[in-house]
C-alpha cells in the first residue's frame, strides 16, 4: 500500500511541469521547427536552397547585419561600462538594495511607452533622430538587465577574501584587479548576454528613435515576415538564432574559466 | 508504461483542448452572438468607420427584416495581415475591406464572391423585403450611387482578373468602392511655398530646389508600394528612367492615357527596380525618416515640414492646424500636376460569408448619401458616393433619394463645413441704375453691353440687390475642395499588384532603406570607447605611482 501512494505521489510532481512542458513545446518548439521548415522551403512550398543564396548574395543583408552586430557591441560596452561602476558601490553601501530596486522599477513600464517618452524628450530638446539617439534609447533600455546580474554577483562576493587580500599588501587597484574582478565575471557574463542578445534582435527601438532611417537585423526579420518572404525572413531568423548561440557558448566558456579561477582563490 | 501512456494521454487532452483557443480568428468573442439572433461580421481597417453607423444599422435591419442583428467589427492594421488571414482560410468573416491590389490578389486566389451572383442568388428574398440596392455599383449597370469616374478608372484597370480556377473576372462585380484618394504632398506653408511645389513637383521630396529649412525635414511612408509610387513619379518628372524606359520621361513628350499612367506606375521591371534603389537610397539623405502613422502628429508639432502622404490624411491634418488666432492653416496638401495616384479602398463579400443578405444590405446602407458622408466626416477620407447623388434634390422622380440626400448635405452644415463655396461680392451697378440705363461707362451703349465686356460672368444678387460679379474665394465649399474631390482625369495612375515582381520590390526596399555600407561611424564609437577607458586606466597607473614615489623618498 505504502509504495503505491509513493508512487502515485511521484506521478503528481511531475504533472506539475507538464504544462509547462507543453507551452514550451507549442510556442516555442513547434515554431522553430517552423522556422527551420521555412527556411529550406519557396513560395510554392517546393524544397529549395534558394532563400539562403538570397540572402547572402545580397549586400543589404550583410550589412544590415553588420551595424546590428556593431550596435549591439557598443550598446553592451556602454552598459557594462556605465553599469559595472554602479553596482560595485552600490554593492558597498548597506542601502544598495532599495536603490538598485530605483533602478529596475522604470522596467514595469512597457518598453515602448518608455521609448516614445525618449522620443519625445529628444524632439523637445531638437536632438537630431538617427544612429546616436538609437544607441542611447538602447542602453537606456538594456541597462537594468546589466545592474541587476552585477549587483547580485558584486554582493554576494565574501568580504573576507577582499580583506585577505588587503591583509596581504594589495592596494586598492591590486585588490579589485585580483580578487573583485575576477569573482564578479559570471555576473558580467550573464549581464553582457542579456544585454547583447535583445540589442541584436530589437527592431522597435531602432524604428521608433530614428523614424525608420536606422535599419536594425530585427527591423529586415519584421519587413520579410510583414511582406510574405517567409523564406528569407526565416533564413535571418536562423542566422540570428545562431549568433545567440554563439555568444551564449562564449559567454559560457568564459563562465567556466571564471569558477576555475574562484577554485584556485579557493 | 502504463505511466507514460497516462502523461501521454493527459497531453493529448490538454492539446486538444487549446486548439479551439488556437485556431480560432479573432472575432472579438462574437462568436456565434446570442441566440436566435442574426450576425454580421465585418472585418476593416482601424479607425476607418462612423461607429455608430453600425447601431443604426442594426436597427435599420430589424426594421426591414423583423430580425434582431448584432454586429461583429474585427479590424486590421495593414493589407498584407489581411490577406494572410484571408488566403489561409483563417477568418471566418462577412465583409472586408482591403485596398485595390489586395481585392486584386484575393480575386486571384479564388477567395471572394460576386456580388452580382450574390445578388441573383437573392432576388426572390429581396423583392419580398422590397429592397432593390440601388446604391450598389457591383451590381447595376450604371455604377448605383457611386462615382462613376471612380467605377470607370477601376474597370479600366481591374477588368480582367485571372483567377487560379482558370476563369476571368470583372473587379467591378467584386466590390463596391467605399473611399478614394490621391497621394500627394502634405507640407508647412511656413517653410515651402506653392511655388517651389509648382516649380519642383515630386522633387520636393528630395529637396532638390535645396530649401535649407526642409532638409532632413521631409517624411516618407514606410510601405513600399506607396513610396516606390512617388519614386516613379520622381523619376517621371526628372527624366530618370534608365535606358529602355525612355517613354516614362517627361521629356519624351508622351500624351497622357489612362493606359499611359498606369502602366507608369505598375512599372516593377528589373532595370528600374535598379534605378529606384538608387533614387530611394540618395533620398535618404535628404529626409528625416519613414512613417505610417505618425506623420499627421509630426507634421502638426512642426517637427517635419513635408510629409508624403494621403489625401484623407492630409485634409485631417489640415483640419487640425487652424490656427484660431490668425485664422489660417498652417499646412496644405499638394499634388503634383504631372502624375500622382489614385487608390480606393472597397468592400468584398468573401466565400466564408455566414449572412449574405446582412452583408448586402449593410453595403447598400453604407453607399447611401448620408451613410457615405458620416463616414466621411468621421474618417475624413473622400467618400467614394458621388457628389452628384449628395446634391440630388429632384423629389418628383425619387422622393426617398432625395430625402436622404437632404439629410447628407444637412449633416455637412452640421459639421460645419459649406455646401457652395462662398465668395467676395463684387458689386457692378445697383438696379436702380441697371433698370433706368443710367450712368453706363463710357462707350458702351447699355449695361448688358458693358457685362458681357468683363471677364467675370456678370449676374443679379438678390440679397445684395444689385448687380456684380463672385470676386475673391472667401471661403471653400465642401465640395469645390480639389484636395478632397480630386479630377480624375489621366495624371492619376491605378495601382495594381505587382505579381510575381513583388518579392524583387520588396528586396529593393530592403536595400534601399539599409543603406549603402555599414555605419563606419560604429566602428568609431566603438574605438572611441576601447581609448577612453583605456585612458582612464593608464591615468589610475599613473596617478597610484605618482603617489607612490614620494612616499618612497620620505
Amino acid at each position: 500500500m505504502k509504495k503505491i501512494k509513493f508512487r502515485k505521489l511521484k506521478l503528481t510532481k511531475k504533472v506539475f511541469s507538464f504544462p509547462y512542458i507543453l507551452f514550451m513545446l507549442l510556442f516555442v518548439v513547434i515554431p522553430l521547427v517552423l522556422i527551420l521548415v521555412n527556411a529550406f522551403l519557396d513560395a510554392d512550398n517546393n524544397l529549395t536552397l534558394e532563400n539562403f543564396k538570397d540572402f547572402f548574395a545580397s549586400d543589404a543583408n550583410i550589412i544590415v547585419l553588420g551595424n546590428s552586430l556593431l550596435v549591439g557591441v557598443i550598446t553592451t560596452m556602454l552598459c557594462l561600462i556605465l553599469g559595472y561602476p554602479v553596482s560595485y558601490i552600490l554593492s558597498k553601501m548597506p542601502s544598495g538594495k532599495i536603490i538598485v530596486l530605483l533602478y529596475i522599477i522604470p522596467m514595469g513600464v512597457n518598453f515602448l511607452i518608455r521609448t516614445l517618452a525618449t522620443k519625445a524628450i529628444f524632439l523637445a530638446i531638437g536632438v537630431e533622430l538617427g544612429m546616436g539617439t538609437v544607441v542611447f534609447g538602447m542602453v537606456y533600455n538594456y541597462l537594468p538587465f546589466m545592474i541587476l546580474p552585477l549587483h547580485t554577483s558584486l554582493s554576494s562576493i565574501d568580504h573576507s577574501y577582499i580583506e585577505a587580500a588587503q591583509d596581504l599588501g594589495a592596494d586598492k587597484a591590486t585588490t579589485f584587479v585580483k580578487t573583485i574582478l575576477p569573482l564578479s565575471v559570471s555576473g558580467i557574463c550573464s549581464g553582457i548576454t542579456m544585454v547583447f542578445i535583445p540589442t541584436i534582435s530589437t527592431y522597435a527601438i531602432s524604428q521608433l528613435l530614428s523614424n525608420g532611417k536606422v535599419f536594425l537585423f530585427g527591423d529586415s526579420i519584421q519587413l520579410s515576415f510583414e511582406q510574405g518572404l517567409y523564406g528569407v525572413g526565416s533564413i535571418m531568423s536562423i542566422v540570428m538564432l545562431i549568433f545567440v548561440l554563439v555568444s551564449n557558448l562564449i559567454m559560457n566558456t568564459f563562465n567556466k574559466d571564471a569558477n576555475l579561477v574562484r577554485r584556485s582563490v579557493w | 508504461m502504463k505511466k507514460t501512456l497516462t502523461l501521454i494521454l493527459i497531453a493529448a487532452i490538454l492539446t486538444l483542448s487549446l486548439v479551439p483557443v488556437l485556431t480560432a480568428c479573432n472575432n472579438g468573442g462574437g462568436i456565434g452572438g446570442l441566440r436566435g439572433m442574426d450576425t454580421l461580421v465585418i472585418y476593416n481597417w482601424e479607425d476607418y468607420i462612423d461607429p455608430s453607423i453600425l447601431d443604426d444599422f442594426c436597427a435599420y435591419y430589424e426594421e426591414v427584416t423583423g430580425d434582431a442583428l448584432s454586429i461583429t467589427y474585427t479590424t486590421f492594421d495593414t493589407n498584407e495581415t489581411m490577406m494572410t488571414k484571408v488566403l489561409k482560410n483563417d477568418c471566418d468573416v462577412d465583409l472586408i475591406c482591403p485596398s485595390d491590389y489586395s481585392i486584386q490578389r484575393l480575386m486571384q486566389a479564388d477567395t471572394l464572391l460576386s456580388q452580382k451572383a450574390v445578388y441573383e442568388e437573392l432576388k426572390p428574398q429581396l423583392d419580398e423585403l422590397g429592397l432593390d440596392f440601388k446604391a450598389l455599383s457591383s451590381i447595376r449597370e450604371d455604377n448605383g450611387y457611386i462615382e462613376e469616374k471612380v467605377v470607370e478608372r477601376i474597370t479600366g484597370a481591374f477588368s480582367s482578373i485571372e483567377c487560379i480556377n482558370g476563369e476571368t473576372y470583372n473587379m467591378k462585380e467584386f466590390m463596391v468602392p467605399y473611399f478614394y484618394g490621391t497621394l500627394g504632398i502634405l507640407y508647412n506653408v511656413n517653410y515651402v511655398t506653392v511655388e517651389e511645389l509648382e516649380e519642383y513637383g515630386w522633387g520636393v521630396l528630395w529637396n532638390v530646389q535645396e530649401n535649407e529649412e526642409l532638409e532632413n525635414m521631409i517624411l516618407m511612408k514606410d510601405s513600399v508600394r506607396d513610396t516606390y509610387a512617388a519614386c516613379l513619379f520622381y523619376m517621371h518628372d526628372y527624366n530618370l528612367f534608365p535606358e529602355g524606359y525612355e517613354q516614362f520621361n517627361i521629356e519624351s513628350g508622351h500624351e497622357y492615357t489612362t493606359d499611359y499612367i498606369d502602366s507608369l506606375i505598375n512599372c516593377t521591371d528589373d532595370a528600374v527596380l535598379n534605378r529606384a534603389e538608387e533614387i530611394l537610397t540618395e533620398q535618404r539623405e535628404h529626409i528625416s525618416g519613414y512613417e505610417v502613422d505618425f506623420g499627421k502628429d509630426d507634421m502638426l508639432n512642426e517637427t517635419v515640414y513635408a510629409d508624403f502622404a494621403w489625401s484623407g490624411d492630409a485634409l485631417w491634418a489640415i483640419e487640425e492646424s487652424y490656427d484660431e488666432e490668425t485664422e489660417e492653416y498652417m499646412l496644405d496638401y499638394f499634388v503634383p500636376s504631372t502624375c500622382s495616384n489614385i487608390w480606393f479602398d472597397g468592400w468584398v463579400i468573401p466565400k466564408t460569408v455566414k449572412n449574405k443578405l446582412a452583408a448586402m444590405m449593410f453595403l447598400d446602407y453604407i453607399s447611401q448619401p448620408l451613410g457615405g458622408i458620416r463616414n466621411s466626416m468621421e474618417v475624413g477620407y473622400t467618400s467614394s458616393v458621388s457628389k452628384d447623388i449628395i446634391n440630388f434634390d429632384d423629389e418628383t422622380s425619387d422622393p426617398e433619394l432625395a430625402e436622404n440626400a437632404q439629410e447628407a448635405r444637412d449633416y455637412i452644415e452640421e459639421c460645419e463645413y459649406l455646401l457652395e463655396s462662398e465668395y467676395e461680392w463684387e458689386e457692378v451697378c445697383s438696379d436702380e441704375d441697371y433698370q433706368a440705363g443710367t450712368n453706363i461707362p463710357d462707350g458702351f451703349a447699355s449695361w448688358d453691353e458693358y457685362f458681357d465686356s468683363l471677364e467675370e460672368e456678370v449676374y443679379f444678387n438678390e440679397d445684395e440687390e444689385t448687380w456684380g460679379y463672385d470676386g475673391e474665394l472667401v471661403e471653400e465649399g465642401y465640395f469645390d475642395d480639389l484636395r478632397r474631390y480630386p479630377v480624375i482625369d489621366n495624371t492619376l495612375g491605378m495601382m495594381q499588384d505587382f505579381g510575381s515582381q513583388n518579392d524583387a520590390l520588396v528586396q529593393m526596399w530592403q536595400t534601399a532603406k539599409s543603406g549603402s555600407h555599414v555605419d563606419y561611424s560604429l566602428y568609431i564609437v566603438i574605438g572611441v570607447i576601447i581609448g577612453v577607458v583605456g585612458l582612464g586606466i593608464l591615468a589610475y597607473v599613473i596617478s597610484q605611482k605618482a603617489k607612490l614615489i614620494p612616499k618612497k623618498r620620505k
